[in-house]
């Protein structure tokens, strides 16, 4: 791993004269010394101590979670202590808890992306992580608290010979496809996001298995400009379809409390409520495991204190709506003159089961209150402290509304208890192993900073090589091959004093006539001002078979390549409301009364009457209307951009080039293909050695 | 120089491509080909004939001799099970109507030591489903309507599905299903006027009138 010689910058002054800086150290000035440190995490050849303790840690306790499931499915839900009147406990609780975590990664990922918070491209990847894996440990629960889990799939709408579907009207179902629409868009959002990253991994692979593991995984990734145009907009339509997803799913999650008449659940502030405590958990969570990874594994120039003081600052704020709303309840209470609502609030701070209700509103509302003090905001320990009291919080947030809720009904006589069993809390801590063992194996094998991102947003990125121009934080460059040795002319190999690994790939990029069919001619830049000025001749020249190539999508080469706006927009649209229309014929198909499902047999619907609402009520279709919208929009625009590029081609002639292995990190290319039209040996040739290139080289098909 | 052998895929990969996409066009034909196997009538167990350890024969019994259903499945009217007859009810008659026969050997010796003859269930209801006989013979519907023309089985066999879905499709609207009381049991009964759409509507909305026939969907009238 590369050491980084931390500069003393400190970014977290606010200073309206100039931006601060958002990484820190070598990385903060060259593209190379990214890709060294984060793929230095997973390239190193054993990874620090404290990762194995973890991850031992991590899998037994995972070992614990499948022994609690395997006794569980054996024995009957009974070694739960679940019973009248508290059916729900640690299951529902764990549940919420989780998916409540899952909210901060697609926040970051997609809120943040769409209102240009450019500090999110150092968290964002990992907190989509952390996203996944949370959703998951989240679905394991509802999963396994069905009686007979083995009929999950009978939630699933499907022509089946019982002539049952779906209660499409029902709470419990619209979190089935809210979650599951989450976790789907979250995985394709989050796996699109790492294939530029896997594609650098693949291209510093020294060995065969590394190679070929991420280089399938990275489908081919090239750096293409003409993917870049593509990826850029299907990665901001995800942002914009993930956004109102981020606000629903917990908003659903609610539903299932607020559509039920019980005393503390009944309730309208509940969505908007429960959207900020997921937030607030989740943000809690991701400064958690921020704070010791980039400990671990060096990232301190990625993760500054900055970032940590920003994510703070979103803590502070969750935190205050959380407590307003905590307020707005006990004020309901007291307003609507309901004795059950007034009992219940009096019930949880006085009640058996005061020390949940202290715990909630203490973790919650007046711990986070020190994040006021910068001094606080900026102290790791501090912080880390902060956020665990706070994730424990949350989860009593969720035990007291669930437990206290339904242990204290209407009726006196139908009072009841509860203490979890064994099983119950092992089940929960073995959730934090499932949690920890794969976020643990994320962090050594897969990209865990949005490099293409981070060098995106680099001052560096933006600008080109040459010290001083762009922004005023340069310092003296890293690169081989010197500012001072641009224009190379033809395919001649330039005077510059290049690295040691370029050279003996010149020899093999340069093979003699012998050699097969000439594919191409690979100019290439050291910096993407040249490589825009050259895709600029390039175009005017009118060459149409060519491209440009860089490790992050470089702004305004579009249309110096004069490539034209995408479709895909238009095919996500059309995908949405394909899914719209599916979602209300499926309704009113399987719900509506008999009128329709007379003739058609085997498959009829089966109206159902969920909390008294009319078959065909469109409020209560509307859940399952917008998450299908969003999941066949999300779908359409992962697999319509692959379609669109033509991705998972993993041979390109290009990639012969030693040079060009340099693409995913820190060098720009521009290739024209020999079969353009405008294609001449020579002509061609001059062409691309007046662009300001190092180089230029023969590209050969095999 | 021992630079890094510079690994790449070969050319060929490119067709992995087109590879995934035609594996992924295999997921709506898998799911097209369960949805037809769910829904066929032979993983439905229609058409389910086991063979009896006695080689009864509906088609003799009721077909040709006009045997009534409740000559031997005594409890249909009074009880949710429609009793197997006892051999003493087989023996009424074959006391003296070919006693000798090989194919009696079996009810015989059954009669003869006091032990049951181990018929095999054809229409076997699954655990969770409250299935009631007498509260359908009794309100009209017919026996050949769930059992199918038993009077021309020669072994019986299932002829319908007795799945949910075609449970709910009487459920949801008996009228074409019933008939007067007394023809509950005539395999070849048909209504007046059979070719005439509108009297046999007529005729399913006055029995069900009659016979106060409240067939729920509740989950609760099936799964108790």
């Amino acid at each position: 791993m590369a050491t980084v010689a931390l500069q003393e910058i400190d970014n977290t002054v606010e200073d309206p004269r100039q931006r601060a800086t958002l990484i820190l150290g070598e990385p903060g000035t060259s593209l190379h010394e990214v890709s060294e440190a984060i793929c230095g995490v997973a390239e190193a050849r054993h990874p620090p101590k404290p990762w194995y303790a973890a991850l031992g840690i991590a899998m037994l306790a995972l070992g614990l979670l499948g022994l609690m499931i395997v006794y569980l499915f054996f024995t009957g839900i009974g070694v739960w202590n679940l019973n009248r009147p508290v059916a729900w406990a640690f299951d529902i609780t764990n549940f919420v808890f989780w998916v409540g975590i899952g909210h901060a990664g697609t926040l970051i990922s997609a809120i943040l992306f769409l209102f240009r918070q450019k500090w999110r491209t150092s968290i964002n990847r990992f907190a989509e992580a952390m996203t996944i894996f949370a959703v998951m440990c989240a679905g394991l629960f509802p999963a396994i608290h069905l009686g007979r889990p083995w009929f999950f799939y009978w939630m699933i709408p499907y022509p089946n010979q019982m002539g049952m579907w779906p209660g499409f009207l029902s709470p419990l179902l619209w979190d089935m496809f809210a979650v599951g629409t989450y976790f789907t868009v979250s995985l394709l959002f989050w796996y699109m996001g790492m294939v530029p990253d896997l594609a650098t991994f693949r291209d510093r692979a020294t060995g065969r298995f590394r190679y070929y593991i991420y280089g399938v995984l990275s489908l081919g990734w090239r750096g293409s400009q003409r993917h870049w145009h593509v990826y850029e907009k299907a990665y901001l339509l995800l942002a914009a379809l993930a956004t109102p997803l981020v606000l629903s799913v917990h908003s659903v999650v609610s539903f299932d409390f607020a559509v039920a008449q019980l005393p503390g659940w009944h309730s309208i502030v509940f969505p908007p409520y429960f959207v900020a405590g997921a937030i607030f958990s989740g943000f809690a969570m991701v400064v958690t495991l921020a704070i010791p990874a980039r400990e671990m594994f060096g990232l301190k120039n990625f993760i500054t204190l900055r970032h940590l003081d920003n994510m703070a600052k979103v803590i502070l704020v969750t935190s205050l709506m959380v407590a307003y709303a905590y307020a707005t309840e006990f004020f309901m209470a007291w307003y609507s003159a309901s004795q059950w609502e007034q009992f219940h609030f009096l019930n949880r701070l006085f009640g058996p089961m005061w020390w949940a209700g202290w715990t909630m509103l203490i973790c919650n509302a007046v711990v986070p209150q020190v994040l006021w003090f910068k001094k606080a905001r900026q102290n790791v320990w501090i912080l880390f402290t902060v956020c665990i009291l706070v994730n424990v919080g949350m989860w009593f947030e969720r035990f007291v509304i669930i437990v206290i809720g339904l242990h204290r009904d209407f009726l006196p006589s139908s009072w009841g208890s509860y203490y979890p069993s064994y099983v119950e809390v092992v089940t929960f801590i073995g959730s934090f192993g499932l949690f920890l063992t794969l976020f643990l194996l994320f962090c050594r094998y897969l990209p865990i900073v949005a490099m293409a991102e981070v060098k995106g947003i680099l001052p560096h990125g933006h600008g080109s090589n040459e010290p001083g121009q762009g922004h005023d934080a340069a310092v003296p460059q890293t690169d081989e091959i010197g500012t001072s040795d641009k224009g190379a002319v033809g395919s001649v190999a330039d005077s510059a004093p290049v690295a040691s690994r370029d050279v003996d790939s010149f020899a093999v990029a340069r093979p003699t006539p012998p050699a097969p069919k000439l594919w191409g001619l690979l100019a290439e830049y050291d910096s993407s001002d040249a490589l825009l000025k050259a895709a600029e001749k390039v175009r005017d020249a009118g060459y149409k078979r060519w491209d440009c190539f860089s490790p992050f999508p470089v702004h305004g080469l579009d249309r110096a390549m004069g490539i034209r706006a995408t479709i895909l927009p238009w095919m996500v649209l059309a995908a949405g409301l394909v899914g719209a229309a599916v979602a209300v014929i499926l309704q009113w198909y399987t719900n509506s009364p008999q009128t329709v499902s007379a003739q058609a047999g085997a498959l009829s619907g089966y109206p159902m009457i969920f909390s008294g609402k009319p078959f065909w009520s469109l409020p209560a279709n509307i859940p399952i209307v917008f998450e299908l919208t969003v999941l066949f929009a999300a779908l359409m625009t992962f697999f319509g951009l692959w379609a669109l590029i033509r991705l998972p081609r993993l041979h390109f002639p290009a990639f012969a080039s030693r040079r060009f292995r340099r693409v995913t990190d820190d060098r720009f290319f521009l290739l024209v293909q020999a079969n353009d039209e405008k294609y001449h040996s020579k002509p061609t040739r001059n062409l691309l050695a007046g662009t300001n290139c190092v180089v230029v080289e023969d590209v050969f098909d095999e | 120089m021992d630079a890094p052998r510079l690994w790449t895929f070969p050319k060929w990969t490119n067709l992995a491509g087109v590879g995934l996409l035609l594996g992924l066009l295999t997921v709506p034909v898998y799911l097209g080909l369960l949805l037809a196997y769910g829904a066929n009538a032979t993983t439905l167990n229609v058409g389910y004939q086991p063979k009896q350890p006695v080689p009864y024969s509906h088609a003799v019994h009721v077909g040709k001799l006009g045997m009534d259903c409740r000559y031997c499945h005594t409890t249909v009217e009074q009880t949710g099970f429609a009793a197997l007859p006892s051999t003493d009810i087989c023996m009424n008659c074959h006391k003296t109507i070919l006693p000798d026969s090989a194919r009696m050997a079996l009810v015989q010796q059954s009669y003869v030591e006091g032990t049951p003859i181990p018929w095999k269930k054809v229409h076997l209801m699954a655990d969770y489903v409250y299935f009631n006989h007498s509260a359908h013979v009794n309100v009209g519907v017919g026996c050949i309507e769930c059992h199918g023309p038993v009077e021309q089985m020669e072994t019986v066999y299932m002829a319908k599905p007795l799945n949910m879905a075609w449970c709910l499709e009487c459920h949801r609207d008996p009228k074409p299903y019933l008939r007067p009381r007394d023809q509950v049991t005539n395999m070849n009964w048909t209504p007046q006027g059979a070719d005439n759409p509108r009297a046999r509507a007529d005729l399913g909305k006055k029995l069900e009138e009659n016979y106060h026939v409240r067939a729920s969907t509740d989950c609760v009238t099936c799964h108790r």
